[in-house]
C-alpha cells in the first residue's frame, strides 16, 4: 500500500494523506495523469472513515494537486503548482522549521542537519530520475 | 421524511436511569451530529448499554431527555425505529429460521430493502442462506446482524460492542463493511459506536464520548485529541528535575528519565522539558485507546 496513517503522530489524520499524495507525487511514485485509488476502496483499505478520505481528496483538489471527474475518479495533475512562491516557499519553510525543531531535540548540530538535507534532496531526486525513465542520467 | 432533521442524530440531555438504587446512568448529555462516526467510549459496566436501550426505547430514562432525529424514541417509536438499526454484541435470531427465511423476516418489517447489498454481503462473509441459525457462529450471527441492519438502509445504525469476542478476521471484516457497504453510500449516514476496543475503531471515528460511572468524562474531535494529548519522555543527564506543567501525568519516573502525559498545548510542554537541558527528549501523540486509558484512571485530570 502506498499509503499508511499513523495514529500516534499527532497530525490530523487527512492531513496525513494529503502529505502523502503530494510525497508520492515528488518522488515520482505516483505520475502526472495516473489516477489515485477511489475513495471507498482507499477508505476500505486503510480503515478510516470515508469523510476523512473525501477531506484529503478536497484539499488536495484545492491545492491543485489532483482534479476530479465526476464518475472516473480522481487524477494527479501535472505539476504545475497554482501556489504563489512566496506561498510555496512558505509551507516549504514550515516542514524546514519542524524537522529544524526535531533536529535540536535530537541534538543533530547545524552542519550535520544541512548534511542530511542535502543527502535526502539528493536520494529523491536519484529515485524520481529512476521513476520517469532516468531521462536526468 | 416528516422528522425535524436538525443535523443531530442523537441528543442526549442529563440522562439519568436507575436499577433500584443503583445509578447506571448519571446525568448524562451528548450531542452525535449527522454524517460521521461517533464513539461512545467506557469501561464494562460505565453505563455504555442502559443508554443505548433508552436510545431504542428498550428502556425509559428515569429522568432526563433523549432524541433521535429530534423525535422521543418512546413517543415516535416507529418513526424513530424507521431511521435506525441495531446491532448488539450479542444477536440472537429465531433459532428455528433459516439465514434466508431470517433476512425476509427482517426485511418484512422495513419499508426499504436493499437486494443488492444483500446479495454482496451473503457471498462476502460466506454464508449459507439455507442454514439455521442456531447452527451459525457468533461471528457469522454478527456478520448476519450486520446485514439485517445495513440493508435497511438506516440514517443512523447502532454498534454496541459489535466486534467483541470476534476473531481478527471477522472484526476486519465487519469494519470494512461498515466504512463501505454503510456509510459509502451516503456520507450523511450516521455510526454511533459503543466500543472498547477503541484501537480497531480508531480510524473510524470522527468525535468521541468517553464515560465512566454514568457521566460524561470528555468529549473530543479524534484530530483534536490526539494533537492535545501527547506523551513526553526526557533522559536526563542526573536525575530529572522536578517539572511544573499544567494538568500534567507523570506516567514514570526513574534515575534519569521522566515521562508524562499532557493535555492541551503540548507544544508549550515540550519547550518547557527542552529548557531543563534533557539529554533525549522523545514526543509521541496519544491514540484514542491510550486517552481513554489515561482519561479513566485518573479521574479529574480530563480535558
Amino acid at each position: 500500500m502506498l499509503f499508511a496513517i499513523n495514529f500516534r503522530s499527532g497530525k490530523p489524520v487527512y492531513l496525513q494523506l494529503v502529505d502523502q499524495v503530494k510525497a508520492a507525487a515528488a518522488s515520482g511514485a505516483v505520475r502526472a495523469g495516473e489516477p489515485l485509488p477511489s475513495i471507498r476502496p482507499l477508505a476500505e483499505e486503510l480503515r478510516v472513515n470515508r469523510n476523512t478520505i473525501a477531506k484529503a481528496f478536497t484539499e488536495l483538489e484545492a491545492q491543485g494537486v489532483i482534479e476530479t471527474h465526476p464518475g472516473k475518479g480522481s487524477f494527479l495533475r501535472p505539476n504545475n503548482s497554482p501556489l504563489k512562491k512566496e506561498v510555496r516557499r512558505k509551507v516549504l519553510a514550515e516542514a524546514i522549521d519542524e524537522a529544524a525543531v526535531q533536529a535540536h531535540h535530537f541534538q543533530v548540530g547545524r552542519a550535520e542537519f544541512l548534511r542530511l538535507a542535502e543527502e535526502r534532496y539528493d536520494t529523491l531526486e536519484h529515485r524520481r530520475s529512476r521513476a520517469t525513465g532516468g531521462e536526468r542520467s | 421524511m416528516t422528522a425535524p432533521d436538525t443535523g443531530t442524530a442523537i441528543a442526549i440531555d442529563d440522562l439519568v436511569r436507575r436499577y433500584g438504587r443503583t445509578e447506571a446512568v448519571n446525568g448524562l448529555s451528548l450531542r452525535v451530529p449527522t454524517g460521521g462516526c461517533y464513539g461512545f467510549f467506557g469501561r464494562n459496566g460505565s453505563g455504555k448499554t442502559t443508554t443505548i436501550k433508552c436510545l431504542l426505547n428498550l428502556l425509559r430514562p428515569t429522568s432526563g431527555r433523549v432524541q433521535v432525529f429530534g423525535l422521543d424514541p418512546a413517543r415516535d417509536e416507529v418513526a424513530v425505529k424507521s431511521r435506525l438499526a441495531y446491532v448488539p454484541d450479542v444477536v440472537a435470531f429465531y433459532p428455528w429460521m433459516t439465514v434466508r427465511q431470517t433476512l425476509d423476516y427482517f426485511a418484512s418489517f422495513r419499508t426499504r430493502w436493499d437486494e443488492a447489498t444483500e446479495r454482496a454481503l451473503v457471498d462476502e462473509f460466506r454464508l449459507d442462506l439455507r442454514q439455521k441459525t442456531s447452527h451459525l457462529s457468533k461471528g457469522q450471527r454478527t456478520q448476519l446482524g450486520l446485514i439485517t441492519a445495513i440493508c435497511a438502509e438506516p440514517d443512523l445504525l447502532v454498534l454496541d460492542e459489535p466486534t467483541s469476542g470476534l476473531d481478527p478476521v471477522v472484526r476486519r471484516e465487519f469494519i470494512r463493511t461498515v466504512i463501505g457497504a454503510y456509510q459509502d453510500k451516503d456520507p450523511a449516514r450516521t455510526v454511533f459506536v459503543s466500543t472498547h476496543l477503541i484501537a480497531e475503531f480508531e480510524g473510524l471515528i470522527d468525535r468521541f464520548t468517553i464515560i465512566d460511572a454514568g457521566r460524561e468524562v470528555l468529549t473530543l474531535d479524534a484530530d483534536e485529541a490526539r494533537e492535545r494529548y501527547q506523551k513526553i519522555y526526557a533522559r536526563f543527564p542526573g536525575a530529572p528535575p522536578a517539572l511544573d506543567l499544567d494538568g500534567a501525568h507523570v506516567l514514570r519516573r526513574t534515575e534519569r528519565e521522566i515521562e508524562v502525559v499532557v493535555h492541551g498545548a503540548p507544544a508549550q510542554a515540550i519547550e518547557r522539558v527542552q529548557a531543563l537541558s534533557p539529554e533525549v527528549v522523545k514526543t509521541e501523540a496519544l491514540t484514542l485507546e491510550d486517552i481513554f486509558v489515561s482519561t479513566v484512571r485518573t479521574p479529574g485530570v480530563a480535558a
